[in-house]
């Protein structure tokens, strides 16, 4: 194994399924492995657009409370149309 | 076959075996080898004579073991009202236990000193002496233990004898039951003797209910075919649980163990959770605790004598920091952390005080040893000045200092407020350990949180692991 310092960030997405409602908000969501959860209150809404300049970053979050009381961050990556799941808002 | 009978000495109420001590009170259901520690679920594993235990159970119970041994210690007080106060405790002081006399002029463990005196005007109030029962206690173990090698303590007026085996040695049931009660002589004088309770039976739970059931010096035996009926004679409240479950059994109408056997076993979960399922299993004798052998590890002792009695709180704690000193640089201590300790003094005149605390963490440190005993001390101080203070390690755990690699206040860890293992200021234990670690897996295991731009809208941006080699 190489001795060089390594990096590794923390808080990387996860790729999730949700289904969402007609007007594209989460109304479930189903981490990898698990059974699907209901999205019972979504707490917060936002968006980033950043780093234009080289690989452009467009992202809708959700903040979202799942029906065992979960709390959960989740993003709609709207450049490549996939939902996501990350810690640290 | 024995009956449980119901004499004025019958199955014990809560009282008569002094539950009802107020907080503070070493009493026989949260004494740290005592009643709750003696029925964990993983003892209920029967089995004839096994590395796990005996099976025939030898049960000798002194009722209120305390005050008889001040009543034989002072045999003048045996036709007066006496009563014991409960230690640890510097205000509002309760009774512990009470004599005969006292209990029928109204007085009960539990009372104020001052409801007492009320009651019974000619009451004796005793101080008690923990230093003098716990010798009593284990001059009692000693003898015992040359009966049998497995012997388990339940507080300290009650002690189970593991007999599996022992019938070739010493006869029937009953002449071994007789045989243990005649050993204590050598240890107590008669009338002790004479108010200690025996009860055989297949397991712990068994042999208890038929000691309290008996008269004090006779045996009573139950074989393995009459365990059942007889439990099922006895009283809810022989049940080693809650005092408030047996209190609900109770108002239900479910007045002895036979009629709980009735109820179904969903309905007792449901209504009183495990313990209800427990309560069950002690009831129709299926749950057979084995008597286990009993370890203490040979406490480390140390004492110091003062010229004057010293009555003073900074020169005790003074007087701690220098016990605790010396009993850390023991040979017998290197290599073990410290995890129980007891502090204890002999008090000016007569008398005995003690306190004792489990440590949050085993250390081998003085301060994390002294402060909890130094609480204590603040809440039950010595009732009076001290002559001599005794410090025992009493219970011990790993040599490892792993816990102290990362401790901010330790001088083991990143220290020194002020250091900083990003500005490769690093621990030499910390270093040895990665060491260590580097030499069994090739690499070092170990990770350090960086921040790398912690205001970033993007999260996996704001911090990163690096490998921390130093």
């Amino acid at each position: 194994m190489s001795d060089a310092p390594h990096l590794r960030p923390l808080g990387r997405p996860r790729p999730v399924d949700v289904r969402t409602d007609e007007n594209g908000e989460p109304r479930y969501v189903r981490l990898p492995g698990k059974t699907a959860r209901k999205v019972e209150a979504v707490r917060d809404a936002w968006r980033i657009d950043d780093e234009w300049w080289r690989a452009p970053i467009s992202r809708e979050y959700r903040a979202v409370v799942l029906d065992d009381g979960r709390p959960l961050t989740l993003y709609h990556d709207l450049l490549d149309g996939r939902w996501y799941a990350q810690k640290g808002e | 076959m024995s009956q449980p009978r119901s004499t004025p000495h019958g199955l014990p109420t809560h009282l008569d075996i002094g539950w009802a001590a107020p907080p503070g009170a070493t009493t026989q259901r949260d004494a740290g080898h005592g009643w709750n520690t003696l029925w964990d679920p993983a003892a209920g594993q029967g089995g004839v004579a096994s590395a796990t235990g005996s099976r025939q159970a030898l049960c000798l119970w002194l009722p209120t073991f305390e005050l008889r041994l001040e009543l034989v210690r002072s045999p003048a007080l045996d036709t007066t009202s006496v009563a014991l106060l409960a230690p640890g405790e510097s205000t509002r002081r309760t009774l512990w236990q009470v004599s005969e006399r006292a209990h029928d002029a109204g007085v009960r463990p539990g009372q104020l000193i001052s409801q007492a005196v009320s009651l019974c005007p000619s009451l004796t109030l005793l101080e008690p002496d923990p230093a003098h029962y716990d010798a009593a206690v284990d001059a009692m173990l000693e003898v015992l233990g040359e009966l049998t090698p497995v012997v388990e303590p339940a507080g300290r007026g009650r002690v189970f004898l593991g007999m599996d085996g022992l019938g070739r040695l010493y006869g029937s049931p009953h002449r071994q039951a007789e045989r243990a009660l005649r050993s204590l002589f050598r240890v107590f004088p008669a009338p002790l003797v004479a108010s200690t309770r025996a009860g055989m039976a297949s397991g712990k739970f068994g042999a208890w209910v038929a000691a309290a059931s008996g008269r004090p010096g006779e045996p009573v035996v139950v074989p393995d075919p009459d365990l059942s009926a007889f439990l099922g004679a006895c009283p809810v409240s022989a049940l080693p649980v809650d005092l408030v479950v047996i209190q609900r059994l109770e108002r239900l109408g479910v007045a002895t163990l036979g009629e709980l056997r009735h109820l179904p076993e969903p309905s007792l979960v449901a209504q009183f959770g495990d313990t209800g399922r427990q309560a069950l299993a002690w009831a129709t004798g299926r749950r057979m605790d084995p008597v286990r052998p009993w370890h203490r590890p040979r406490p480390i002792r140390v004492s110091l004598d003062f010229p004057v009695p010293v009555g003073l709180t900074e020169t005790l704690h003074g007087a701690l920091d220098r016990l605790v000193e010396r009993a850390l640089s023991r040979p017998a201590r290197r290599g073990r952390s410290v995890t129980a300790v007891r502090m204890g003094a002999h008090l000016e005149g007569s008398g005995s005080w003690f306190v004792e605390t489990v440590l949050r963490e085993p250390t081998a440190e003085r301060d994390r040893i002294a402060a909890p005993l130094r609480a204590k001390m603040a809440i039950a101080p010595p009732p009076r000045a001290v002559e001599t203070l005794i410090l025992e390690f009493t219970r011990f755990g790993a040599p490892s200092a792993q816990t102290l690699l990362f401790d901010r206040k330790e001088e083991a860890g990143r220290v020194l407020s002020g250091q900083d293992l990003a500005r490769g200021e690093v621990p030499i234990s910390l270093k040895d350990a990665v060491k260590e670690l580097k030499l069994r897996l090739g690499h070092s295991p170990l990770y350090r949180v960086v921040e790398v731009d912690p205001w970033s809208r993007i999260p996996e941006r704001r911090h990163a692991l690096l490998n921390f080699d130093p």
